[in-house]
């Protein structure tokens, strides 16, 4: 056992030595770190939120809301394409057999520059696109601001 | 005779070692004796120290996402970097042989992917209104959030996804969670 000594306990005085139980407590210790041990969760799992815009969703958009420019990214077989009611439309290709991540997130940006209210965007991924990608494209719409996304059917538009 | 009997249990102890038999040849070769000794102390303080560190590194990459729900063998999610915890909800997994609502069978995905018409799965859309209505009994003062947690697999086609969050919004699920390993994603590259 360790102890601490500061002198002291001569003269009919109370001994001011202390012992630390040093091996109860690499006991609890030990036990804490067995415990730490069995539960940990070395992948950490989230998640990415999206509302729909789809045939089955009740109708809560507002007239207002209809009046609003709508901005959607076409995530397509061919590539990204960003699209909106006021008429734009950017097409981004494939860079080979990749998805062009960068020349999308350099879109967004200065799309984002344009408008730094716009917080809604809807992704609108077709038939035969893999997850991987529609999750990619989220992430980065997420990333470059656009917080209130939703999710659409790309082969409506 | 029994008192004979009784003291014959209990009599007073003989030497021990290192009291009454000393053992000195014990006691020069733990000191030394002139040679390397062979009493080792035990570095208890960086030992101590040392466990401390790990608590407190394991303490901080406690997470509790992993009891809401399980990685699966047979399934591959996608990492993202821009996300947020998990919460409490249904769980539909899609991997690429069947949609499971919390592990119960509602379709195969081959199936659906091959038939390119958007229709409902029933038995999902059933099952999820079961739970919305369980879900009502037991919070009534709560207003219902309607969400639900999406866990595919990265190859999942989403004509697939979309047949599985049409079914859940034609059951009231119109929020849904697209569960994720976080890491570093697209935004980081």
């Amino acid at each position: 056992m360790a102890g601490v000594s500061v002198g002291g306990g001569h003269g009919g005085k109370k001994s001011v030595d202390h012992e630390i139980p040093l091996i109860p407590f690499i006991d609890l210790l030990l036990c804490c770190v067995m415990f730490l041990l069995v539960t940990a969760v070395w992948n950490k799992l989230a998640r990415i939120d999206a509302n729909q815009q789809q045939p089955g969703r009740e109708a809560t958009i507002d007239q207002e809301q209809e009046d609003r420019i709508r901005l959607f990214l076409q995530v397509k077989s061919t590539g990204y394409v960003i699209s909106g009611t006021d008429g734009t439309n950017i097409d981004i290709p494939k860079n080979g057999d990749e998805y062009d991540m960068e020349q999308l997130r350099e879109k967004l940006r200065d799309r984002r520059e344009q408008e730094p209210n716009r917080r809604d965007l809807i992704v609108a991924p077709e038939d035969g696109v893999i997850y991987e990608h529609v999750i990619a494209a989220m992430d980065l719409v997420v990333g470059a601001g656009y917080e209130d996304m939703s999710l659409s059917d790309g082969a409506h538009l | 005779m029994g008192a004979k009997k009784a003291s014959a249990g209990i009599h007073a102890p003989g030497k021990r070692l290192l009291y009454g038999i000393p053992l000195k040849f014990v006691h020069d070769r733990v000191a030394g004796g002139g040679r390397k000794a062979t009493d080792i102390p035990i570095a208890l303080v960086p030992f101590i120290d040392f466990l401390i560190t790990l608590v407190v590194f394991l303490l901080t990459s406690f997470s509790a996402s992993g009891e809401l729900m399980a990685q699966r063998d047979n399934l591959r999610m996608p990492t993202a970097a821009n996300v947020e915890d998990l919460e409490i909800a249904p769980i539909v997994a899609i991997d690429a042989q069947v949609v499971t609502l919390d592990n119960r069978r509602m379709a195969d995905t081959r199936t659906l992917a091959d038939n390119p018409n958007l229709e409902r799965i029933e038995q999902l859309v059933q099952d999820l209104e079961t739970l919305k209505r369980n879900w009502s009994v037991l919070h009534p003062r709560e207003a219902f959030t309607g969400v639900v947690i999406l866990q595919a697999d990265v190859n999942v086609d989403f004509r697939v996804i979309k047949k599985v969050m049409f079914s859940a919004a034609q059951a009231g699920y119109t929020n849904v969670s697209f569960a994720v390993n976080e890491g570093g994603g697209a935004s980081s590259e």
